[in-house]
C-alpha cells in the first residue's frame, strides 16, 4: 500500500454535515477570486452537470449562461435526486425564469441546504461565481454529502483533502486502483509522470467509469494549487461511481440478493410449479389406473395386480409422497421465503394450489383406497369363484359316476321273473336306492347353487358350467321318473305274488289239514280193528257211519281247496308271471289230494263189510260167553262150597281122626264125580279160547279161577287128608291122645285168631304164653325158627303139634349126635376117615368124610376130621 | 336195624353159638353166649344177625362155608351184625 491509499483509508468517525457545510460556505468566498479555479471550476462543473443532465436527454454548454431560465437548473436537480420538481413555468419572462430558479432553489433548500447568499436573480443574471457556487452547493450536497462508502462517512477524506497530493495523478489512479483494480495497474505507474498519471486516470475514468473529463490534465498539472472544488467534484464523481458502483454492487448485491432471492424465488416457484404439474400429471396419470376396473378372469393374474399395487405403494408412491411432502415444504419455505423479503405472496398457477394438489393427492389416496378394497375384493371373488368352480366341478364329477350306471340299473326287468321274496329284495333295494336318491337330491340342489352362484358372481367360463349342471339336472329328472316307474312296477309285481303266495298259503293251510284228514280217514278205513265185544264193534260201527256223515263237507273242502288252485294259475296266466308255481309252503298238489279222495271213497264201503263181518263174529262170542258164564257160575261156587266145608271139617274136632278121615274120603269122592263139569268147561272155555274172546263179562269166574280153585280144592283135600293122615302118625308116634290132640286143637283155633288153619307169630306166642311158658325174645325167637322154618310167619297146625310134642320127646339133637360120633371115633374128639367107612354105609360115610372139616384141636393126627363142628352145621348150630 | 361192627380178638374160642346158614333157609344168628366170653364182652346180642364176616358178606353162606370161615379167622375176629 502507498502512502496515498493509506491515506485514503476511511475514518470511522462521522462528521456532522451541517458543520462541514458552514465551513466550506467560509470557503467559498475566499476561493472564487481564483480565475484558474473559475476555469476548473467551470469545465468541471459543466462535464459534472451534464454527466447528469445526459440523462435526462439534454446538455449544458456554458454553465452561467444555460441555467439563466432555471428550466435545466430544475431538470438537473430532479436527475440528480431522482425527485419531480413542482412544474416550472413555461414562459420567458423574466420573473418566469426568476420562478424557476426559485423553484430549483427552493428546492435545494427543502434537502436542508442553507443557501447562504444566492439568490434566483443573480443565476437569472448569469452571474457565474453565484452560479458556480450554486452548482458547488448542488454539488456538495447531491454528490459529496451523500457520498458514503460501506457506511462510512466519506467527508472525512475532504479535510484530509488537502493533504493528498492530486496533482500527481496517482491519487486518482489510486482511487480507481482500489475500486477497480482490474483497470489499473498501479505497480507500474510513474510517480514522475503526472501528466500521464493523469491522463490516464482521466481516460480509463471516461472509459470504464462513465466519468467525464471534468478536469483538465495540463492545468492540473501546470497550476501551482489546482481549484479544490473542481478536483472534489471530480473526485466525487469517483466516489459516486465507486459508490454508485458500490451501491451499484450492494444495488447490484441487494438487487442480485434480491433478484437472486427473486431468482431464487423464482425458481422455487418453478421448482413448485413443475413438481406440481410432475405431481399432478403423476396423480393424473395414476388415478385412472387406480381407477380401472376391469376384472381378471384369474386369481394369478389379480394378484398380479395385486402385486403391482404393492409395488405402486412400496416402490412409487413414497418418492411421490416425499415428492409432495418436500413440494409442500418448498411451498411453505417458499412463502416463508416471499414473506421475510417482504414479496407478495406466491400464487400458484391455476390448478397447482395447493388445495388442488391437496385435493388431487385426496383423490389419489380415495382412488388407492377404492383400488385397494375393489383388489382384494375381487380376488376375493376370484378366490371364490375359483372355489366354486373347483367345488363344482368336483361334485359334479361325483355326481355324474355316481349317476352314470343308476340309469341302466333303473331300467332292468329283473323283476318280472322274480319270486315273491326275490321281488320283495328287490323292493328293499330300490328303497334304499331311493333314499341314496333323496340323500343325493340335497347333492344336485348344492351343484346347482353353485352354478348359480357362479353365474350372480359372473365367472368367466359360466356357460359350461350352466351347460353340464343343465345336463346333471335333466339327468336327475330322467333318474326320478325312471325310479317312480321301477318303484311301481315292483309293488305291482309284488302284489301279483303276495297274492298269489296268499292263495298257496290258503291253499297250504287247507291242503294239509285235509290231507292229514284223508290220511287219516284212509288209515281209519283201513284200521285193523280187535274187538271183543258187541258194543266195541257197533260203536266202531256207528262211528263209521258218523263218518260218513263227513264226508259231503270234506268233499266241498276239497273242491274249495282245488279251486284255490285253479285260482293260482288263472292270475298267473293273465299277469304273464313267468315263476315256478310250486307251493313253497306246501308239497301236496291237487292231483295228490284228487287221488286221494278216490282211495277214501273206495275204503267207505269195504270198511261197512268188515265192520259187518266183525258185529256177526261178536255175536257168536257173545253167546260162547254166556255158555260159559252160565256154567262157570254154579262150578265156582260149588268149589267155594266145598273148600268151605273141608277146612271146616279140619278145623272142627267133632269125631275122630279117622272120622274126619271117612268125611273127607266122602268129599273127595264127590270132588272126583264133579270132574265133568269142569272138562265140559275147559271145552267151552277152549272154543272161547280159539275164538279169541278174552273176557267175560257174564261171569267173575275166569277158566283160571275154576282150575285153580279146582285144583286147590283137589290138593286142599289132599293135604287135608295127609293132614289128618299125619296127624294120626304124630298121634300114634307120640302117643298123644285124643284128648291131647283135641285140646292141642282147641288151643290152636282159638289162637288162629283168623280162623285160617294157621297161627300168626303173634298168636303163637300168645298161646305159648297162655301155656305157661314164660318166653324171653331171644328164646321166643329160636322157637319161631324151629316152628317157622321157612320164615313164612304162619305156624301150622303140624308145627305147633311137632313143637308141642318135640318139648317132651326124645329128639335127636346136635349133642347126641356128637356123642354117637365119639363113640364111633373111640371117644377121640376126631375121627378118622377109616373109622367112619368102616361104621357106617359107604354112602353115608363119603358123605362125613367129603363135608367133615379138618380137626383143628389139640392132640390132632393126619386125617383128622372134626365131627363136632360138622354135627352142629347138621342142626344149623355150631358153637365158636 | 342197627348195623355194628366188633373185632374180637384172638385166639379161639369167641364165645358164641352160630345158628343158620343158606342151607337151612335161616338167617346167620347168634343163637348163644357164652358168658363172660370174648363175643359177650364186645357186647354181642342173642338173636343178632351176622351180616359179614371179616368183611365177607355172609348172606348166602351155608352153615358150614359161615362155620368154616370164622373158624380161619384165627387172631381177630371182624363181625358185622345187625340187632
Amino acid at each position: 500500500m502507498t502512502h496515498i491509499e493509506t491515506s485514503v483509508i476511511y475514518n470511522d468517525q462521522e462528521y456532522d454535515q451541517y458543520e462541514y457545510m458552514v465551513q466550506e460556505e467560509e470557503w467559498d468566498r475566499d476561493l472564487l477570486l481564483d480565475p484558474a479555479w473559475e476555469k476548473q471550476q467551470r469545465k468541471t462543473f459543466t462535464a459534472w452537470c451534464n454527466s447528469h443532465l445526459r440523462k435526462a436527454g439534454t446538455q449544458i454548454e456554458n454553465i452561467e449562461e444555460d441555467f439563466r431560465n432555471g428550466l435545466k437548473l430544475m431538470l438537473l436537480l430532479e436527475v440528480i435526486s431522482g425527485e419531480r420538481l413542482p412544474k416550472p413555468d413555461r414562459g420567458k419572462m423574466r420573473f418566469h425564469k426568476i420562478a424557476n430558479v426559485n423553484k430549483a432553489l427552493d428546492f435545494i433548500a427543502s434537502k436542508g441546504v442553507k443557501l447562504v447568499s444566492i439568490g434566483a436573480e443573480e443565476i437569472v443574471d448569469g452571474n457565474v461565481k453565484m452560479t458556480l457556487g450554486m452548482i458547488w452547493t448542488i454539488i456538495l450536497r447531491f454528490a459529496i454529502q451523500d457520498i458514503s462508502v460501506e457506511g462510512k462517512n466519506y467527508a472525512v477524506i475532504f479535510i484530509q483533502f488537502k493533504t493528498i497530493i492530486w496533482k500527481d495523478g496517482l491519487a486518482f489512479c489510486a482511487l480507481i486502483h482500489r475500486h477497480r483494480p482490474d483497470l489499473i495497474d498501479y505497480s507500474k505507474l510513474n510517480k514522475d509522470d503526472p501528466l500521464g498519471n493523469l491522463n490516464l486516470a482521466l481516460e480509463i475514468a471516461e472509459k470504464h467509469l462513465d466519468i467525464p473529463k471534468m478536469l483538465d490534465a495540463e492545468d492540473i498539472v501546470n497550476t501551482p494549487k489546482p481549484d479544490e472544488r473542481a478536483i472534489m467534484t471530480y473526485v466525487s464523481c469517483f466516489y459516486h461511481a465507486f459508490a454508485g458502483a458500490e451501491q451499484a454492487e450492494t444495488a447490484a448485491n441487494r438487487i442480485c440478493k434480491v433478484l437472486g432471492v427473486n431468482q431464487e424465488n423464482e425458481k422455487l416457484m418453478e421448482e413448485y410449479e413443475r413438481l406440481a404439474s410432475q405431481l399432478l400429471e403423476w396423480i393424473r396419470r395414476t388415478i385412472p389406473w387406480l381407477e380401472n376396473r376391469t376384472p381378471e378372469k384369474t386369481m394369478v393374474s389379480m394378484q398380479q395386480k395385486l402385486e403391482d399395487f404393492r409395488d405402486y405403494r412400496r416402490m412409487h408412491k413414497p418418492p411421490k409422497v416425499q415428492e409432495k411432502c418436500q413440494l409442500e415444504i418448498n411451498f411453505n419455505t417458499l412463502q416463508t421465503k416471499l414473506r421475510i423479503s417482504n414479496r407478495p405472496a406466491f400464487m400458484p398457477s391455476e390448478g397447482k394450489m395447493v388445495s388442488d394438489i391437496a385435493s388431487a393427492w385426496q383423490n389419489l389416496e380415495q382412488a388407492e383406497k377404492g383400488y385397494e378394497e375393489w383388489l382384494l375384493n375381487e380376488i376375493r371373488r376370484l378366490e371364490r369363484l375359483e372355489h366354486l368352480a373347483e367345488k363344482f366341478r368336483q361334485k359334479a364329477s361325483i355326481h355324474e359316476s355316481w349317476a352314470q350306471d343308476k340309469e341302466k340299473i333303473l331300467s332292468r326287468k329283473d323283476y318280472e321273473s322274480a319270486s315273491l321274496t326275490e321281488v320283495r329284495a328287490l323292493l328293499r333295494k330300490h328303497e334304499a336306492f331311493e333314499s341314496d336318491l333323496a340323500a343325493h337330491q340335497d347333492r344336485v340342489e348344492q351343484i346347482a347353487a353353485i352354478a348359480q352362484e357362479l353365474n350372480e358372481l359372473d365367472y368367466h367360463a359360466v356357460a359350461e358350467v350352466n351347460e353340464r349342471c343343465q345336463r346333471i339336472c335333466d339327468l336327475w329328472d330322467k333318474l326320478g321318473t325312471m325310479t317312480q316307474k321301477r318303484r311301481e312296477a315292483l309293488e305291482r309285481t309284488e302284489k301279483l305274488l303276495e297274492t298269489i303266495d296268499q292263495l298257496f298259503l290258503e291253499f297250504a293251510k287247507r291242503a294239509a289239514p285235509f290231507n292229514n284228514w284223508m290220511e287219516g280217514a284212509m288209515e281209519d278205513l283201513q284200521d285193523m280193528f280187535i274187538v271183543h265185544t258187541v258194543e266195541e264193534i257197533q260203536s266202531l260201527i256207528s262211528a263209521h257211519e258218523q263218518f260218513k256223515a263227513t264226508l259231503p263237507e270234506a268233499d266241498s273242502e276239497r273242491q274249495a281247496i282245488l279251486g284255490i288252485q285253479n285260482e293260482i294259475q288263472k292270475i298267473s296266466h293273465s299277469y304273464n308271471i313267468v315263476l315256478s308255481l310250486t307251493n313253497p309252503y306246501s308239497t301236496i298238489k291237487s292231483e295228490g289230494i284228487s287221488a286221494k279222495w278216490d282211495k277214501v271213497k273206495q275204503l267207505v264201503p269195504q270198511r261197512d263189510q268188515a265192520l259187518q263181518e266183525e258185529l256177526a263174529r261178536q255175536h257168536s262170542n257173545e253167546r260162547l260167553r254166556r255158555q260159559f258164564a252160565a256154567q262157570a257160575n254154579v262150578i265156582g261156587p260149588w268149589i267155594q262150597k266145598k273148600m268151605e266145608e273141608i277146612a271146616h271139617s279140619s278145623i272142627e274136632m267133632s269125631g275122630t281122626l279117622e272120622d274126619q278121615m271117612t268125611q273127607l274120603k266122602q268129599y273127595e269122592h264127590v270132588i272126583v264125580n264133579y270132574k265133568p263139569n269142569i272138562d265140559k268147561l275147559e271145552g267151552d272155555h277152549q272154543l272161547i279160547q280159539e275164538s279169541l274172546i278174552f273176557d267175560n263179562k257174564h261171569t267173575n269166574y275166569t277158566m283160571e279161577h275154576i282150575r285153580v280153585g279146582w285144583e286147590l280144592l283137589l290138593t286142599t283135600i289132599a293135604r287135608t287128608m295127609n293132614e289128618i293122615e299125619t296127624q294120626i302118625l304124630t298121634r300114634d308116634a307120640k302117643g298123644i291122645s285124643q284128648e291131647q290132640m283135641n285140646e292141642f286143637r282147641a288151643s290152636f283155633n282159638h289162637f288162629d285168631r283168623k280162623k285160617k288153619g294157621g297161627m300168626e307169630t303173634d298168636d303163637f306166642r300168645a298161646c305159648l304164653i297162655s301155656m305157661g311158658y314164660d318166653l324171653g325174645e331171644v328164646e321166643f325167637a329160636r322157637i319161631m325158627t324151629l316152628v317157622d322154618p321157612n320164615g313164612s310167619g304162619i305156624v301150622s297146625f303140624q308145627s305147633f303139634i311137632d313143637f308141642m310134642t318135640r318139648e317132651t320127646a326124645d329128639t335127636d339133637t346136635a349133642e347126641q349126635v356128637i356123642a354117637s360120633f365119639r363113640i364111633l371115633a373111640g371117644d377121640k374128639p376126631y375121627i378118622l376117615a377109616e373109622e367112619l367107612r368102616r361104621e357106617l354105609p359107604p354112602e353115608q360115610a363119603q358123605y362125613c368124610i367129603t363135608r367133615m372139616p379138618a380137626y383143628t384141636g389139640p392132640g390132632k393126627a393126619p386125617g383128622a376130621l372134626d365131627y363136632s363142628s360138622f354135627s352142629t352145621a347138621l342142626y344149623g348150630e355150631s358153637d365158636l | 336195624m342197627d348195623l355194628y361192627s366188633v373185632t374180637l380178638e384172638g385166639p379161639a374160642p369167641w364165645g358164641f353159638r352160630l345158628q343158620g346158614g343158606k342151607d337151612f333157609n335161616m338167617p346167620l344168628t347168634v343163637s348163644r353166649l357164652t358168658p363172660g366170653g370174648k363175643a359177650a364182652q364186645q357186647n354181642v346180642g342173642v338173636g343178632d344177625w351176622v351180616v359179614s364176616i371179616d368183611g365177607v358178606n355172609a348172606e348166602g353162606l351155608t352153615h358150614v362155608e359161615a362155620q368154616n370161615k370164622i373158624k380161619a379167622c384165627t387172631d381177630r375176629l371182624s363181625l358185622t351184625l345187625s340187632r
